[in-house]
């Protein structure tokens, strides 16, 4: 006889002596009614204590590190995955619209105006012919930096300034250059361009936006420096570094460079109609590739645009 | 560029407080790139010179054996009984007293040095003992050299002193980025580099005489030599002198020169060739000589005519090198009575060469235009650093200071001399204020700050209008700021911790007033700066040589308005989530180039995709006219990596040519986006449906129309749609023919998508303003429609869905099954109905009846209620 079947015939029995209360004098009625229920309380509950014990013996355990029962199919949970570049893209434009900065796409075919005459490159000017530019048949470019979209920015912006405002601008885009692809080297990468024009735009403050993307970017304070740099486009110009973040496992004394920056040359604003005696600007550009791959330690840039699965499957 | 940190400190007197680190930071951070520094003097560890005391041949070799004395450093290694040290040498020079270059055992030999580190040691010659070696200047890592050991002047040296002592070599070579000085052709001499040092250092430059002095030329003969220069665009000045050619013999000890112009990666040629590179090093200027009597006869001439011009198209050259060029009319050529002499800037003609025979030189110091060398470096592939410089564009203002420097150290009497200078050009003055300055970057510099800091460079700054006033207006930093430059602040940032130590910020709402003077500057630009034209450039050298790193940080203000996002760019972050997240595919970047063959193999028209022409293979020669074809190229080798039932896409800009031109002339764009799906029609369908429902956008199907189905040739017409959104067409999809697949090597079902997100970006999305939900219970049937083969299942569903709508019922009609079987004519569709009255609970008679309209209707359109 099972624990249940015990208990269950002790209840019947208990059950049968309810009875009883009739034979006895009203005054003992109630006492022997307590007494009889609480009895069957402890019964009742030795059942289920009983039955709660039989039913876990019939379960059968699981092997959890197994990825199925046995002769049961595998499950397939199928998940797909976003492009590194592109996710590190989308933050940094975040970022930026966060900040305040508007977010308009570069073009990835463009004109010697764009990708240079209004960037105050002299004509014939050597330092072309450092941007290693590929041409199409029609002498349209595919332009080697997002720089060629500070034109068009300032010119779609102007009337911010007209209005008493300042332009802001964030400028993601792909970009070309006719360089033969190794580790370190793609003809096709991503950049992020910024302008910012106001009547009081200075040198400081674009170290102060710079610091500030990055340490956004990166979530923790961080250090900058400069180096010398030159742009036709800007004047003072520099090159922004920063000093290897604990996130990307630096000690502190490394730096990394991560952008071109400076004031914007007071030709390019007359170029888009802007009067540098009233308004200053400064802008930057720098690559997505780079974040990217220091994020998460890539040693070779030409993954990004494999196509290969067993890559981007990580991501 | 290599720079030598020790031949800096020879024009700059570096304060005490600043290490070789401190300087080399603030070179990077405020001059120039550094790609690498270089510390000579480990290389040069264990090097001493040592007399050769006695040498006797070692009979049948063709080796000595030495007994060397390296004073105090004899007792270090094993001596002899005289306390000499043994050494084996096999050069053909060594001889008893010689002073030569030891390296000791023990020591790495400077040429291997950071390579495969050859370290010497004690070993047998011959069976005898040889202690290290004495060496030749090939290498010590100086010379090319290599027969001959290296012989030391005993002038200069004694025995027991490290070589590094006696030739500077305790030194660090900065290899700095020469694409990061484009625009600075004075900072390719040491000079112009050492002056910017000063400047950096907050120290005045005192001027060598080279740029300094007069440039006057002394004339000690007269032999006829005239110059033109034909247009002044190509070449704005041409200098030169005649004088007999210096019989100085090439030395027979390794010399200081030599090791000035191997620090600079050059080699010793000859006493003459060597004094212009180093000038050329010194100053930025290049020189060139001429054989004279050569320039006389090559032209059949009495007298050289020297005619600077552009040459002719085909026009012959043979170079000193012995390669002879045809040139095109970019190129500029020096002529003498109209025959070439030499490729302007680049190298010199075979025809007028310094050789045995040469008496007399003509010394060329000239200027020439910087587009058209570059286009000459290009076409002749000439990479010297003489071309290196003039493609900096060196002043036409240095020529001829730099040529009288020369003759001057030759020591020689002109004979003859010539200066042709058409370009000259006005001096530059740019007038500033103070405040214009301080303004732009952002600092508060005073008066005194900014005027010492660009005299210390050689502007000459005339200040006017100076006023006290309080700074209010200039964004400055505190006085008691840890990173700012008040009034006592060094340019060096020092008295902080490092030049790069952390900015504090201030706060541009809550200006911290001081007092600033202001005042009005005439700039006059040093002739040599031919970069300066504007305030901003005056700004810069402000702004540089204080060091960016010392400007104060302040974030600009702004008012609480929304930045914009371009809607293309939040549609593509949204979809990522959706096609990622949701739908399980993968995100790909392919190139935007494509190869002719990519498109041929879909049936796009190669000529409607843009050209580049100088593209870098044939596999990257067209612009892409869509996605899906790069997609495509891509499912084969996923798919033998192991890759199953996977799906594709990519988001990025594509073009044709039959598009058009945007109103500003530049190419038509579209943001595309193309999905490739290893799977059917349907699959494909019912992903783009589920994408369409997030987007909260409806979408209709048309059968692909024969314009589609050329615009999008690799679809399948009888097994695609196109789909249309707000009445507009958007893109098409469908199944990929088997034609196509073919050319990718793919014997499976693959299906595309190419969707214009153009007008997704901007449409309306419709808000849910109707819930399936009722009080009243849903009632629950299954329902099969025998129907036609050929009638479209779209048709029942449609008059189903109406039905409910019209009997204002709320229903779900879900497709269960399509079932056709082998031999009829018909196929069974069976649905799901669940359905309910918003306003009561539907009773049985009434449920019987409603089934009974819907066997009615389905009837009226052929279809029979099984």
């Amino acid at each position: 006889m099972s624990d249940v079947e015990k208990w269950k015939s002790e209840l019947k029995k208990l059950n049968s002596e309810y009875a009883k209360i009739k034979t006895l004098p009203p005054e003992e009625r109630g006492k022997f009614g307590r007494e009889m229920n609480a009895k069957k309380q402890k019964i009742l509950a030795a059942i289920s204590a009983a039955e709660a014990e039989a039913e876990s013996t019939s379960i059968t355990p699981i092997d959890i590190s197994a990825p199925a029962a046995p002769n049961e199919a595998i499950p397939h949970v199928s998940r797909g995955s976003k492009h590194p570049l592109m996710t590190e893209l989308d933050r940094v434009i975040q970022i930026y619209a966060s900040m305040g900065f508007d977010i308009m796409e570069s073009r990835q075919l463009d004109d010697e105006l764009h990708m240079f005459d209004s960037l105050n490159f002299p004509k014939d000017h050597p330092a072309r012919d450092g941007y290693d530019t590929f041409r199409t048949s029609e002498n349209f470019i595919p332009p080697a930096h997002t720089s060629t979209m500070q034109h068009r920015a300032l010119k779609k912006y102007k009337r911010k300034l007209d209005e008493g405002g300042k332009i802001a601008v964030a400028i993601p885009g792909r970009v070309f250059r006719n360089e033969d692809a190794d580790a370190t080297h793609e003809h096709t990468f991503y950049q992020c361009e910024g302008v910012f024009v106001s009547k009081d735009a200075t040198m400081g403050q674009m170290f102060a936006v710079l610091k500030h993307f990055f340490e956004a970017y990166y979530g923790q304070k961080l250090k900058i420096k400069t180096q010398p740099g030159y742009f036709p486009f800007t004047e003072p110009s520099a090159e922004l570094l920063i000093e290897k973040p604990a996130s990307l496992g630096g000690k502190g004394g490394d730096w990394l460079e991560m952008l071109g920056c400076g004031m914007i040359h007071p030709n390019v604003l007359k170029m888009a109609d802007i009067d540098p005696e009233i308004y200053h600007g400064f802008a930057w550009g720098g690559g997505i590739d780079r974040l990217a791959m220091l994020k998460y330690g890539l040693s070779d840039v030409r993954y990004f645009e494999s196509g290969k699965l067993d890559f981007l499957e990580e991501f | 560029m290599l720079i030598s940190l020790n031949e800096i400190k020879k024009y700059v007197s570096v304060p005490t407080d600043v290490t070789d680190q401190k300087l080399l930071e603030l070179i990077g951070s405020r001059l120039v790139e550094i790609e690498e520094t270089i510390d000579l003097a480990p290389r040069y560890h264990g090097i001493y010179i040592a007399k050769v005391v006695s040498c006797e041949p070692i009979p049948d070799t063709h080796l000595h054996l030495c007994a060397i004395d390296a004073g105090e450093h004899n007792a270090e290694f094993n001596q002899l009984e005289n306390g000499l040290i043994q050494v084996v040498c096999g050069a053909p020079n060594v001889h008893a007293g010689m002073l030569a270059v030891w390296i000791t055992p023990g020591s790495i030999v400077p040429e291997t040095y950071d390579n495969e580190n050859f370290k010497l040691s004690v070993r047998k010659l011959r069976g005898y003992e040889s202690n290290g070696m004495l060496a030749g200047a090939d290498e010590l890592g100086l010379d090319t050299e290599h027969k001959f050991i290296a012989e030391v002047d005993p002038k200069i040296a004694r025995p027991g002193q490290a070589l590094a002592e006696v030739f500077d070599l305790n030194d660090i070579i900065l290899d700095v980025e020469n694409k990061s000085l484009t625009h600075r052709p004075d900072c390719f001499g040491l000079i112009g580099f050492a002056r910017e040092v000063a400047g950096i250092l907050g120290v005045h430059f005192e001027e060598p005489a080279v740029f300094s002095g007069t440039e006057r030329m002394s004339k000690a003969g007269e032999l006829p030599i005239e110059v033109k220069i034909s247009d002044a665009e190509l070449c704005p000045r041409y200098s030169c002198a005649v004088f007999e050619l210096p019989k100085h013999e090439k030395s027979k000890y390794l010399t200081h020169d030599q090791v000035f112009l191997a620090k600079a990666g050059m080699r010793a040629i000859d006493p003459m060739v060597d004094l212009t590179n180093i000038l050329m090093l010194e100053t930025g200027q290049p020189l060139h000589a001429f054989d004279y009597d050569k320039l006389v006869t090559v032209g059949e001439a009495e007298a050289p005519k020297i005619v600077v011009r552009a040459a002719k198209d085909g026009e012959e050259l043979q170079l000193l090198d012995g390669k002879t060029i045809s040139c095109t009319t970019d190129d500029i050529l020096i002529t003498s009575n109209d025959v070439p002499v030499a490729l302007a800037g680049a190298m010199g003609g075979k025809n007028t060469d310094i050789d045995a025979s040469t008496t007399r030189v003509v010394l060329e110091s000239a200027t020439f235009s910087l587009y058209h060398l570059r286009k000459t470096q290009m076409a002749h592939g000439i990479f010297s650093e003489a071309i290196t410089r003039f493609t900096k564009g060196q002043p036409a203002t240095m020529t001829l200071s730099v040529l009288v420097e020369a003759v001057h150290r030759l020591d020689v009497g002109v004979l003859a001399n010539a200066d042709d200078y058409p370009g000259k050009e006005k001096q530059n003055v740019v007038k500033i204020t103070t405040d214009e300055i301080n303004g732009l970057l952002g600092t508060g510099y005073s008066v005194e700050e900014i005027v010492k800091t660009l005299e210390n460079v050689g502007f000459k700054v005339e200040v006017s209008e100076i006023t006290a006033q309080g700074g209010v207006h200039v964004s400055v930093r505190g006085a008691n700021d840890q990173a700012g430059a008040g009034p006592n602040h060094g340019p060096l940032g020092l008295d902080s911790e490092s030049a790069t130590a952390p900015r504090a910020e201030t706060s541009r709402q809550d200006p911290v007033r001081c007092s600033v003077n202001t005042a009005a500057l005439k700039v006059t630009v040093p002739k040599w700066r031919t970069d300066i034209h504007i305030k901003e450039d005056i700004i810069e050298e402000v702004g540089r040589l204080l060091g960016y790193d010392n400007i104060a940080l302040s974030l600009p203000t702004r008012p609480f308005i929304e930045a914009t996002i371009d809607p293309l760019i939040s549609l593509k972050t949204e979809l990522r989530a959706i096609l990622s997240d949701n739908l399980s595919m993968h995100e790909l970047l392919t190139y935007s180039f494509v190869s002719q063959s990519l498109l041929e193999k879909v049936g796009m028209e190669v000529d409607n995709s843009y050209e580049i022409v100088n593209s870098i293979s044939p596999e990257l020669q067209r612009f892409r006219q869509q996605i899906v074809p790069s997609l495509l190229d891509k499912v084969r080798e996923n798919l033998k990596s192991g890759h199953r039932d996977f799906c594709l896409y990519e988001m990025n800009q594509v073009s044709v040519k039959s598009a058009g031109l945007t109103s500003e002339g530049t190419p038509q764009l579209k943001m595309h986006l193309g999905i490739v799906d290893l799977g059917d029609f349907y699959q494909l369908k019912m992903k783009l449906l589920a994408m369409f429902r997030e987007l909260k956008v409806s979408l209709e199907y048309k059968q692909l129309s024969p314009e589609t189905a050329k615009h999008d040739s690799y679809l399948e017409p009888k097994r695609s749609a196109e789909i249309f959104v707000q009445g507009q067409k958007i893109g098409a999809f469908g199944e990929v023919r088997a034609a196509v697949l073919r050319q990718f090597k793919l014997d499976k079902t693959v299906s595309a998508l190419e969707l214009n997100l153009e007008k997704l970006s901007t449409c309306t999305r419709e808000m849910k303003t109707k819930f399936k939900l009722s009080k009243f219970p849903f009632v629950e049937r299954d329902l099969t429609l025998k129907v036609d083969e050929e009638a479209p299942f779209g048709r029942f569903d449609q008059v189903l869905v109406g039905y409910f709508d019209e009997k204002k019922l709320i229903a779900e009609v879900t497709p269960v099954s399509i079932y056709q079987g082998d031999d009829t004519a018909t196929k069974n569709l069976s649905f799901h109905l669940k359905f309910s009255d918003p306003e009561k609970t539907l009773k049985t008679e009434e449920i019987s009846a409603i089934m009974e309209e819907i066997t009615i209707a389905v009837s009226q359109i052929g279809a029979e209620v099984v």
